[in-house]
Formats: C-alpha cells, structure tokens, sequence
C-alpha cells in the first residue's frame, strides 16, 4: 500500500516536471511569466500602503500580518495552479470526454489528470509568497510550517475544484460553478478576515472555505496551535477523500466523445 | 460604416446568445462591491468622517463605477484571443477580409461588450443603491455625461489591450504585459481615487491612462462638475487618438513580419 503511494506520488512529480519543461522550451516566455507574475503580485503592497496610512489595523491585521496573509494566498494559489493545474479546467475534460488518454493510463486516473500541465505563472506567485515570507522574519520553523500550510491549502483548493468540477459528470456544464467557487476563494483570501461580520463570516469558514485554507493558516504563523494545526490536515484529508469519492462515483457516468488524442 | 455596423450588431447578437455565461462575472462584480463595502466602513469608524473630502458613501459609488468600467472591459479574453491570433497565424483569415483588423478588433470588441456594459451598469446602480442606501447627487444630464466618459474609457481601454496584445508580434506571448496593466488599472484606478496617493504620485497618474479610463467618469460620478467633465472629455479625445495610432503602428510593424515569415 505504502509503495504504492510512494509510486503514484513518484508519477505524478514526474508528470509536473515533464510539463514543467514543455512549457521551458520557449525560455523568454517562461522566465517573462515568472517575474511579471512576481511584479503583478507585488503591486498590492501598494494598496495596502495606503490603507495602512488611513488605519493602523485593518480587521485585526498590522501591515505585516496583512503581508503573511498575501504570503499564505500567493502560495497557496502557486501550489494548487502549478502542482494541479487541470483541476481547474476539469470541467471542460469531463464534458467534451475528453478524458480517454487519461483512463488507458495503469496509475490513478484523478491524479493523471490534474497533473498533466502546469500554469507556468504560478512559479512566480510561489517565488512571491517566499520573498513575502522573508519580509515578514524567515526562520527554520515558520519556513517549515508554511511550506506544509501552502502545501495544504494548495491540496484543499484543488479538491474543491475537483468536486465542483465533478459535477459536471451528473448536471452536464458545471464549469460556472466552478470558476465562481474558485473567484469566490481567490477573492476572499487577500482580505482579513475582521473587516467581515455575521453570516459572511460563517459562511468563510464553512460553504467557501477561505477560512480554512488562509486565515487559520496565517494564525498559526502568528502563534502556533497544536488544535488548529491538527484541524488543517483534517480538513486537507476531508476534502482529499471527497474529492476523490465524488469523481470516481461520477467517472462511472462518464461519456466519451471519441477524440482521437494523443499525450505525449 | 455599414461593414463596422453589422459586426457590432452581430457580436451582440452573439452575447445574446451567452448570457449565462456571464454569471461567474456577475458574482465576482457583486464580491469585488461587497468586500469594498465591508473594508471601507470598516476604515471609516465614523459614517460621517470625510477622508481626501471622501465620504463612505461616496468611496463606495466611486469604487462601484471603477469596477463597472473594469468588468465591462472584460480585457484578459480580449486579449489572449488577440495574442491567439498572432501566435496560431490565425491574423492571416482577418488579413484577406475587407476591414481594417484593428477596426475590426475594436467595434467587435465594444459589441461584445455593449451588454455587459449595459447589465453590469444597471447591476452595479442597484446594488450600490442597497449597500448604501442612497444615489449621489445628480441629474439626467450628468447620468448621460458619466455615460458617455464611461463608453470612452472602455474604447481607451479596449485601445491600450489591442496593443498590449500586438505586442505578441515581438514577444512570443504578451499575456504577461497584460497582468501588469491590468493590475495597475485595478490598484491604482479602480479601488482609490487620486486624491489618496502622494503629491507626486498624483501629478503622474493625472497624465496617466487611470485618468482617463477610472477616476474621470467615476469622480464625475460622486461629485458632478461641468469643468471637469469638459476636461475628462478632452483628455479621452487625446487618449483615443493616441491609443489608436500606437494600434496601428506596431500592427503595421508586426503584419511586415508576418509578411516574412510567411515566405
């Protein structure tokens, strides 16, 4: 069992760095992603700036929690879109069947798919939250703890990608679910979480996980907690196990459209 | 004229046809309100604190006008279908057509657009309306002229992505370029006015596209005033006349390569 783990992990790096150096054959395009994606990232600083200047917190947040808290996002986007890119047009694969060449393959198809390609963009946002890191005060300790923070979030947005794509498998196109699900995670996540009230609240740390992925995350940088740690890696481990529960309960549904594609 | 006419009016038609599709879009308009609504009452402690002559009220109309003109933009497809275009060679099917491409790109593009400007407008007055609880002070002459700058920014806007995306001519893949327009549309026009950056920041971003693609109509918007309309207009008219001819220059520059290539 372990070993087959260990194999399927090994295929799937494998998978990650062959695309990795597809899209490395055009050297200026790859590098010019990574580093205007570093730029794209970085000119939120300035708005925070200026918020800082009106306030001296914001939700709760000083400036410099406010830079974890985009640190903890830009990684966690970074993994998810680099690691598992296809989890987020998984959608459209499900609904053209475009899914043959996936299922012929003899290791797990869900994790075939999601680490076909890459989004090349996404090595800067990774490259940003470590620089955000190092502004912040880098040591051994919190350099580990927020690689396996964004390491989880990373796994927890692919899954919820995955079982909102998943849909699509029962009700036909389910890609604006998806892409709205995702907006929704990706909007929330670079904002603190006190400026919000009430229902909202609630609902960011449960319907829309935000919550869980990036605030929770962003206190246990602050001040560790063994409940809040032992809590991310049982909610990365629900969402896994859904995730891969509803997909393969739909691929028995699954249709194909007879495309003749080759993976090379 | 005629040719333009009936490609606009078919992208419309066309839009008709995808309305749903517009729904993410809709939902990440109604957030992106949502979240500025809760940041700035959260930054204004008192309601009837006025911050650069700001009040709450008027920061969240001013931000529900930017993110209007923003998202009925709608730039990130324009402009990866442009750079399609290039790199794919699919601008030789639009060479050999009787319209000029960068003619073409903009009427079709507006066409595109004329719905969601229309539903994101009446959207954005709605909930604008509900999160604050009341309009700015205006007549129907000022609504019509907050309109029409509205309707030129997007043309500035739709201008200033064409060229980003015939950029592809020299670069490979100008996508990158188009993340830090519009990111800098987003940080320094969308969510603050001019006023709440530094002096000298200021006397850069009054010459720069933020002028006239967000804070022109959106300031006319919370704080009508004929003089400043007459400026904004005439700082568009500027903006069109260059945006257009930098268009034309680096297609006409790009299209020579192509010719090359093409053998």
């Amino acid at each position: 069992m372990l070993m087959a783990v260990k194999n399927q992990i090994k295929v799937a790096f494998l998978s990650v760095k062959y695309a990795c150096m597809r899209h490395m054959l055009n050297k200026t395009t790859f590098i010019t992603k990574v580093l205007f994606m570093i730029l794209n990232d970085a000119t939120f600083i300035v708005q925070w700036i200026i918020l800082f200047s009106l306030k001296d917190n914001v939700g709760g947040y000083e400036f410099k929690q406010v830079l974890l808290l985009w640190g903890i996002a830009a990684g966690v986007y970074g993994v998810s879109r680099f690691f598992f890119y296809k989890a987020f047009s998984l959608s459209d694969l499900i609904n053209e069947g475009k899914l043959d060449s996936y299922l012929v393959q003899p290791k797990n198809v869900l994790i075939s798919v999601i680490t076909s390609d890459v989004e090349v963009s996404a090595i800067g946002d990774l490259l940003y939250a470590y620089i955000v890191l190092a502004l912040y005060g880098m040591n051994f300790g919190n350099f580990l703890l927020f690689t396996f923070l964004i390491i989880c979030g990373g796994i927890t947005v692919a899954n919820i990608s995955i079982i909102t794509a998943s849909l699509s498998f029962w009700f036909g196109k389910s890609d604006a679910v998806m892409d709205t699900v995702n907006t929704l995670m990706v909007n929330f996540a670079t904002y603190p979480d006190g400026i919000f009230k009430g229902i909202t609240k609630i609902i960011l740390y449960t319907i829309i996980p935000v919550g869980l992925v990036n605030y929770i995350p962003v206190k246990l940088l602050i001040q560790f907690n063994v409940n809040r740690f032992l809590l991310i890696i049982g909610i990365t481990l629900f969402f896994m196990g859904l995730a891969f529960l509803i997909f393969y309960k739909g691929l028995k549904r699954y249709a194909s459209s007879n495309l003749m594609i080759s993976r090379i | 004229m005629r040719k333009y006419w009936y490609i606009f009016q078919s992208e419309i038609m066309s839009s008709l046809q995808y309305v749903f599709n517009m729904f993410s879009r809709i939902v990440s308009y109604a957030l992106m309100l949502f979240i500025f609504m809760n940041l700035w009452k959260y930054i204004y402690s008192d309601p009837k604190e006025l911050i650069h002559n700001y009040s709450v009220g008027q920061m969240i109309w001013y931000v529900t006008v930017t993110e209007w003109i923003y998202f009925a933009t709608r730039g990130r497809n324009f402009c990866n279908k442009i750079i399609q275009d290039v790199r794919s060679g699919n601008l030789v099917y639009h060479i050999n057509k009787p319209y000029n491409y960068i003619h073409y790109l903009l009427i079709s593009h507006l066409g595109e657009m004329f719905l969601t400007f229309i539903l994101f407008g009446l959207l954005g007055t709605g909930l604008g309306y509900l999160l604050i609880g009341e309009f700015p002070l205006l007549t129907i002459g000022s609504i019509l002229a907050v309109i029409v700058t509205a309707v030129l920014a997007i043309v500035i806007n739709t201008l200033l992505i064409i060229f980003i995306g015939l950029f592809s001519f020299m670069i490979e893949d100008s996508n990158p370029f188009y993340w830090i327009y519009s990111k800098f549309m987003l940080i320094f026009g969308t969510i603050f006015p001019i006023e709440f950056f530094p002096k000298w920041a200021q006397g850069i971003l009054n010459y720069s596209p933020i002028y006239v693609t967000s804070y022109g109509p959106a300031r006319l918007f919370v704080a009508f005033d004929g003089r400043n309309f007459g400026i904004v207009i005439i700082a568009q008219l500027i903006y069109i006349v260059i945006g257009y001819l930098l268009c034309l220059a680096i297609y006409r520059k790009g299209v020579r390569k192509l010719n090359v290539n093409g053998g």
